[in-house]
């Protein structure tokens, strides 16, 4: 089964869904600004966020601190380089968590498994 | 009504440190970061792992020159405003209220 969600693993989307970075999951396909820990910035379509906060970006204009920029087609940030992530103005942060929190209940729920979460919306 | 999603118990009560924090909740705070930055903004969510996320902040990063000739010590702070940002927890040294001047 191809997991809509993108987790690799249970134990990733149970570290996700425990805390914010489940957020960030949910702006995937957005365009975005990531400010790096080295004071660079990367600016891009966010294709895929996991659970440790590794950021994958595409289409990106990166700024190192000195301001020079570079275009690059693909991007991998780690998780632990991330300092802040801009949000899109127009995001609504709860419709986005719980949107991501239903997309992968609904995944449990379509794999015929067992039932400990509540049932679907009909 | 069947809840979708399993919810975790939440208390009224202040028990650990990160209760203060939500008791901050849709405030403005003030955020003292690693590297000599600080923001204030208004805190709309935060994790364990003081991850954040802040509407309306403005951050503040200071530097430090010192004059060659003279030694003195040259403080900048730079500021720059953003309308919603997500933040790392790791980079996060206190969260206070906002400081009042004078």
């Amino acid at each position: 089964i191809h997991l809509v969600a993108g987790f690799s693993s249970i134990r990733e989307r149970t570290i996700a869904e425990n805390s914010l970075v489940i957020l960030l999951q949910g702006l995937q396909g957005q365009v975005t600004t990531v400010d790096l820990r080295d004071e660079s910035t990367a600016r891009g379509h966010v294709v895929n966020v996991d659970a440790f906060m590794n950021i994958r970006l595409k289409k990106v204009l990166h700024r190192d601190r000195r301001g020079r920029l570079t275009q690059l087609e693909d991007l991998f940030v780690t998780g632990r380089n991330v300092r802040y992530v801009h949000i899109p103005d127009h995001m609504d942060i709860m419709e986005t968590i719980q949107g991501q929190l239903a997309k992968s209940h609904r995944v449990r729920n379509f794999a015929g498994g067992r039932k400990e979460y509540a049932k679907k919306k009909s | 009504m069947a809840d979708e999603v399993e919810q975790q118990q939440t208390t009224n009560t202040v028990e650990e440190p990160l209760d203060l924090i939500r008791l901050s909740l849709d405030e403005r705070i003030y955020v003292k970061m690693r590297n000599d930055r600080e923001l204030r903004g208004r805190l709309h969510a935060y994790d364990q792992h003081l991850n954040m996320i802040l509407g309306d902040v403005e951050e503040t990063v200071t530097t430090v020159e010192i004059d060659e000739e003279t030694y003195e010590e040259l403080y900048k702070s730079t500021k720059r405003n953003i309308p919603m940002l997500f933040v790392r927890g790791d980079g996060v040294v206190l969260v206070a209220p906002p400081l009042r001047v004078g």
